[in-house]
This record gives structure tokens, sequence and C-alpha cells, in this order.
């Protein structure tokens, strides 16, 4: 995963801000316990939020401990207790993601990178091997995307909607599994396809420019019209509007603060610095 | 019934006024025309209709008379005028949400009869499969195909609606207003709000 999926610290309540660090930290000292020390490092924003809306939706955190960093001894930080395994999931979607992910990196980037991830995976594959012997349906899940990608990748001109819809079932399939009936399975199926599309298009408008010199898959590439951020920003603004429509369905009651920021706040704020951030450094430059 | 005050997120003593206020907005929250076209549109309504029975539960527990009792009317998302159409049955599908069903019809259609409707239709399909942007781009030809045809022009509306959403009219970001798209707050806001004001002319049209 791609670290898009932020909270926006300024319109945080401070004790909200301490909370949404707090579950980040457990999460990483979980990943220690079930993986590995080094493990930690895959952790992404991403998989806090899936931590936190897993644990909001159970309503699993049961407190907070004080502990230290194991990075930083020197620094205090706090945890927030989970009952259920709220966190251990959410570690295992964060190793097996990170393993699919460099498996993408191996076929499709420079030498540099390449001999890079080729150092790291032996230790990835281990990982990954338990944590999809744990959570099996979350390994279902991601290696049917990464098929259902690879197969779309070989039509260069598919479109934006079928190159974001592998990623889209994939993150919607792994929330339903969450749905106590019916009715929910289809709101978090929902919440997860649009979120999933954005996080896609987020990172395709973010690797443009690279993808464009090294001759890479891009569902924008083909964009014709002439205003390329005007169209990026319609359309990850509409992923965002479809799942803040499914997200107000959900009943949120732990964490709502910090999930209702992320919504209307984190997510925006982080699409408009990926979309417009690029054309301010080439603004600066030409001046 | 669960509890009235947890459907509408009030504590058993909140004065009248404040679950007034509680209902108001869950109301508008869950307002059909938040979910014109959309797939949860059915959920949403589900919802609603839990909001109105709290809210009148506890009027009636208050024994303030009755409530407003203002539940949802239909919310479909179709207008009847569907009913003489040649794609009737694929009006069908998407209101079940069998939407393989209803392409596989339309992917059937002949070149040459693919009307405005087929379009509109087509672009309800990619929709409701989460797949917006080729949505947009059948409605954009409906709408171009039959100008004046409400229903097309109202489900073009609310995806130019999402389209411009972003902080939802709030806006901390001085990258707000750089370059080319020129879009200050004010224009997304009056934007969304002739938006807003074409779709509920559309809806009285209907």
């Amino acid at each position: 995963m791609f670290g898009y999926l932020q909270v926006q610290k300024s319109e945080l309540l401070v004790r909200e801000w301490e909370a949404y660090q707090s579950v980040y930290c457990g999460l990483c000292r979980q990943m220690g316990r079930d993986y590995s020390f080094l493990a930690r490092l895959s952790l992404s924003y991403d998989c806090t939020f899936y931590a936190m809306l897993l644990m909001s939706l159970r309503r699993s955190c049961e407190g907070f401990d004080n502990g230290r960093c194991t990075f930083n001894p020197l620094k205090k930080c706090r945890f927030a207790r989970c009952a259920d395994s709220a966190y251990s999931k959410a570690a295992a979607f964060s190793v097996i993601s990170a393993f699919y992910k460099l498996q993408d990196d191996l076929s499709d980037s420079g030498f540099f990178k390449r001999l890079l991830v080729r150092l790291v995976k032996p230790f990835f594959s281990r990982w990954h091997k338990k944590a999809a012997r744990n959570y099996p349906e979350l390994e279902t899940l991601a290696a049917q995307m990464m098929q259902a990608q690879r197969q779309t990748e070989q039509d260069s001109a598919c479109g934006i909607d079928a190159a974001a819809h592998p990623t889209g079932d994939m993150l919607g399939s792994v929330l339903r599994l969450e749905a106590q009936d019916d009715m929910q399975k289809r709101v978090f199926y929902e919440f997860g396809y649009q979120i999933g599309r954005w996080i896609y298009l987020m990172d395709a408008a973010d690797d443009l420019d690279d993808d464009k010199k090294r001759g890479g898959f891009n569902p924008f590439a083909h964009y014709t019209g002439d205003d390329l951020r005007a169209y990026q920003t319609a359309t990850l603004n509409q992923s965002l509007a479809r799942a803040a429509d499914a997200y107000q369905l959900i009943t949120i009651i732990d964490f709502k603060g910090i999930l209702d920021n992320m919504l209307r706040f984190g997510f925006p704020a982080k699409q408009n610095s990926v979309v417009f951030g690029k054309q301010e450094e080439e603004h600066d430059e030409s001046i | 019934m669960t509890n009235p005050y947890e459907v509408l997120g009030v504590s058993p003593d909140a004065s009248d006024e404040e679950i007034k206020k509680a209902y108001r907005e869950l109301a508008k929250k869950y307002h059909p025309d938040n979910y014109a076209n959309s797939p949860l549109a059915d959920v949403a309504e589900q919802k609603m209709k839990e909001v109105n029975e709290a809210y009148d539960e506890i009027n009636r527990m208050r024994q303030k008379g009755k409530g407003t009792g203002s539940t949802a009317g239909n919310t479909g998302g179709y207008s009847s005028n569907g009913s003489t159409s040649q794609f009737y049955s694929v009006r069908i599908y998407i209101q079940r949400n069998m939407i393989q069903e209803a392409e596989q019809i339309l992917d059937s259609t002949p070149e040459g009869s693919r009307t405005a409707e087929w379009h509109y239709l087509k672009g309800m399909c990619a929709f409701r499969k989460g797949w917006s942007d080729q949505a947009n781009m059948y409605f954009n030809t409906a709408c171009n195909m039959d100008p004046n045809n409400t229903e097309y022009r109202a489900a073009l509306n609310n995806m130019n609606g999402q389209r411009t959403y972003n902080y939802g009219g709030y806006n901390t970001s001085q990258r707000g207003n750089v370059g080319s798209t020129g879009c200050t707050c004010c224009d997304i806001c009056a934007a969304y709000m002739c938006a807003d004001c074409l779709c509920s002319c559309c809806r009285t049209g209907c």
C-alpha cells in the first residue's frame, strides 16, 4: 500500500491525535510480535487506517498503555490496547500487500531498485507465508488482485475505470469480510471499492511522470484533453464523494472524530498535494 | 426496536431542541437526494426510515403530539416514465442491482439503435459498478443526444456534484487555487448549489 490514507493533523483534537498515534504504535508493536523487528518497516498509514476502522467497527479498543518506542528507546509512546485480532489482521494485510508490492516492483523498476528489492525479498517471503497461513482469505484476495491487475495492464489503453477495478474490488472484498448482514456487505464493499479506486488512481497520478519516462503502464498516460489536473481532480473527487456517501451509512462510534477527519480533510488534502504539488514545483522552477 | 435516543445519537435527557437538531442533521445526511443514483440508495432510505421512526417514537413518548412523520417517499431513483421505454427490462435489472444482466441486453443492442436512453442506461450500469469515469462519459453523451431530457440531465448534474467534492466546501490548503484549474472554494460551492437547484427542478418536473 502507499500511505495516502492520512489524517489532517491541524483539524484533529489533541486527544484524537494522540489516539491516532497510539493505534499506529500499537500496530507497529504487533508487527514486531507477529513477524519481525524489520517487518515494522513495511507499516504504512493505509494499514493504520484499516486497523483503526476494524477496531472502530468491532469496538475492540480497550484503553491505552504507556511504553517506549523500539526504534527510539528515548521516545515515550502510548499503545492502544486491542481486545481482538484487529491488529493481527491489519499486520497480516500490511505484510501481504508489501510482499506483492515488492513483486510488482521487481517487474517494473530501475536497476538499483531491483537490486534492493532482491535483497529484502527473502525476508518478506517468509513473513508473507506466515501471514497467508493466518489469514488465507486476505491472501486469496490479494493474489486475485495481482492477477487481475496484470491481465488488465495487458491492454495499455484499457481506461482508468478498468485499471482501477482490481484494487477497488480487492479493498471492497477485504472490508466486506467484516460485515454482519447483506446490507452491511454492500455498504462496506462500496466504501472499500471507492477508497481502493482512489488509492490506485492517486498512485497513478503520482507516478505519471516516471511511468512516461520509462514507458510503464499508467492509466492517465492516454489522456488527450487539455487539463490533466482538472481531470484527475474530478475523477478522484468523485471516488471520495462516493466513499463518503457509503461511510455515512456505517455506524461508527469509536474513533469517529479521527475517521471523519480523514474522509473530510485528510484524504482531500493528500489528493491536492499529489495532484497540484508537482505543478507547484514546476512553477517554482520556471520562476 | 432499538432505543430511539441511540438512533438519533442523543442522550435520553436531551432537550426537545437538541433532539430536533439531531434529527434534522441526520435527515439531511440520509436525504434521498444525496443518494440519487447510488447503489446504496435503498440503504440510505432504510436509515432515513429508522431515523423518522425514532423521532416519532421520542415525540410520542414525550407526549408532544405527533411528530413530523415525514417518512421518505419513493426514492427508487427512477422516474416512472421508463415503463414505455424499449429498455424497460434493463431498467428493472438495474433497479434490482442485476448489472450484468442489464449490460448483456445493452451490449447486444445493434449500433444503429443506441439511443440517448441507451447511453444513459449504460452510464447507470457503469456507475453502479463504481466505474465513475465511464459513467460520466455515457451521461454526457446521453445529454448531448437529448438535451431536453430531465432524467439524463439530473444524472449528469449528480455526477458533477460528486466531481467537485473537495473538503466539503472548506479549504485549508494554499494549493487550492493554483495554476490552470483556478477553481476556488466559492466556485465549487456555487457550482454545487446550481447543480442542486437543477436537481430539485428536475425532481418536481418528473
